[in-house]
């Protein structure tokens, strides 16, 4: 099991438990966190899972994807912390991420 | 495949052509549901799926895909669509039966690619002051006739308008592309009748037409407009002509029906829970959620299909490879497993609403964004400029079929601000 939180726009934080291999979007959604829209159930296809990576964690990340760095760059307020939970699969590497959530996916 | 009896010899009345079933159909939903398994459905010969979780897991499955071509010959998939009444259409089958929502894996991938930039949440707030500008001057046209078919005047004048300025079609001539998005849109339900099949096949040809000008135009004077674009990627080999055609149709014909049923369906859903028209007028903060439940409430694109790739479990039940599914939006939009014993009651501030109305995976609805705004920026203005509304009719039609939901006509009358 590993940790992932989640602090919401007011600075509320969450700290989830999440299985190896499982999305960060995933977690997200079986726990009740409404800001992970993720409408399309995770293939990419509609940037509704968006987040900002903890500074800390930035550098540690592997890079998007053409088809993921493609839908960031279309969200509502972008930045260079700005990932979709859908393609961020947790693993030992990942354990203890720390993101941000916007106030609205759109 | 084993042969099954269909759902109706189970005692499930399923008629999705009867007047009863266009009036309500989420009696029969939710009989299907309580079936438990998928129900095999003889007259599209495929299993109906009508659990969210269920739906939403083929949905959502890559191992689910919407072309047959992936397990059947081309004799078999030419035979299966001369039972469907759906051959001897040349350009029907060049430009509609081949899109990128029929494709699957890399050809969708890369053609999905070419457009989905114009309809990403970014793109489409540029859009907002355009649509508002739009959509005063129709309330302005109207404001003072007391009683109209809000369907035919309002709803109608909108969508088709807004995804043809994103294309590049000049306003004069959307009335004539909602007339030819109807009739070819029409053929996909199970009433395919020659004289249905003769509408759509001649539509898609005078459409063809339409965009081969409206190309020549732009390549004498390319314009900021999606066509254009197209055009240009076209000429960068990223797809062919045939596939900028039936692209440019899927995205006009589908800009156009189902934001418009919704629209209506949705002013009919705040006039049958008046509280929440009137919880929504006090807090238009609420727009949002308001938005999502009436997609979910009435999704106005109830039905798609897809087939297996591999053998599979659904709903407890095992399918073999090539096994058809007919996912029922509709149905898993109203379980009350996914969204509680209110599923079947209209609440404006629900959340969060994890509907399926725009399908999902790699399929997912790629005007989302687009029909959201235009319904937002309808509803706003029309909250803020009425100071009462009302239905003409009490139980205003509904179209008949199972691929589309959403009133035939809804006469309104109201009192301006």
């Amino acid at each position: 099991m590993y940790r992932v939180t989640f602090i919401d726009a007011d600075g509320q934080a969450t700290e989830l438990t999440a299985q190896q291999g499982q999305s960060v979007m995933s977690v997200a959604v079986a726990n009740g966190i409404d800001q992970i829209l993720a409408e399309c159930g995770g293939s990419c296809a509609c940037g509704t899972c968006h987040c900002y990576i903890d500074d800390s964690w930035t550098e540690r990340l592997p890079a998007p994807d053409d088809s993921e760095q493609g839908m960031i760059e279309c969200l509502m307020n972008p930045t260079e912390r700005s990932r979709l939970t859908c393609q961020l699969k947790m693993s030992e590497a990942l354990d203890g991420l720390v993101v941000h959530l916007p106030r609205e996916q759109y | 495949m084993t042969a099954t009896p269909k759902a109706s010899e189970h005692g499930t009345a399923f008629e999705p052509l009867s007047a009863t079933f266009a009036q309500n159909p989420y009696p029969a939903y939710a009989a299907l549901r309580d079936k438990g398994e998928p129900q095999f459905f003889a007259d599209f010969d495929m299993w109906l799926v009508t659990r969210f979780d269920d739906v939403a897991g083929i949905a959502r499955d890559n191992a689910m895909v919407r072309s047959p071509e992936f397990f059947m010959s081309e004799e078999e998939i030419t035979e299966q669509k001369r039972l469907q009444n759906w051959l001897d259409m040349p350009h029907h089958q060049r430009f509609v039966q081949f899109s990128m929502l029929d494709s699957d894996g890399p050809v969708h991938d890369r053609l999905r690619k070419q457009v989905f930039r114009e309809f990403t949440p970014a793109f489409i707030a540029r859009q907002r002051t355009m649509i508002q500008s739009f959509v005063d001057r129709l309330v302005d046209s109207l404001i003072d006739k007391g009683e109209i078919d809000f369907v035919e005047e309002l709803a109608s004048q909108v969508p088709g308008h807004i995804i043809g300025r994103v294309l590049g079609v000049p306003d004069e001539d959307c009335p004539q592309l909602r007339v030819w998005s109807e009739r070819v849109v029409q053929f996909f339900d199970i009433d395919r009748s020659d004289e249905r099949k003769a509408l759509a096949e001649q539509a898609t040809t005078e459409f063809y037409h339409y965009l081969l000008k409206l190309m020549a135009e732009r390549r004498a004077a390319p314009q900021e407009d999606l066509i254009t674009r197209l055009m240009a990627a076209q000429d960068a080999g990223q797809l062919n002509e045939d596939e900028l055609v039936s692209t440019c149709m899927l995205i006009l014909m589908a800009g156009h029906g189902s934001t418009i049923d919704v629209l209506g369906s949705g002013m009919h859903a705040m006039l049958r829970f008046p509280d929440q028209m009137a919880r929504l007028k006090a807090d238009p903060g609420l727009i949002h959620t308001a938005i999502q439940e009436m997609f979910r409430f009435e999704s106005p694109l109830p039905f798609f299909h897809r087939y297996a790739t591999a053998d599979c479990v659904v709903g407890g039940k095992s399918f073999p490879r090539g096994t058809k599914f007919g996912l029922l939006y509709g149905a898993a939009n109203r379980d009350p497993a996914a969204f509680g014993d209110d599923a079947d009651v209209f609440d404006a501030g629900r959340n969060p609403n994890r509907h399926l109305a725009f399908g999902g995976g790699a399929h997912f609805c790629l005007g989302n964004h687009l029909a959201r705004l235009d319904m937002e920026v309808i509803f706003t203005t029309l909250l803020k400029r009425l100071s009462s509304v009302s239905l003409v009719d009490a139980e205003p039609q509904y179209k008949r079929g199972l691929s589309v939901r959403g009133p035939k006509a809804l006469r309104l009358a109201f009192t301006p601000a």
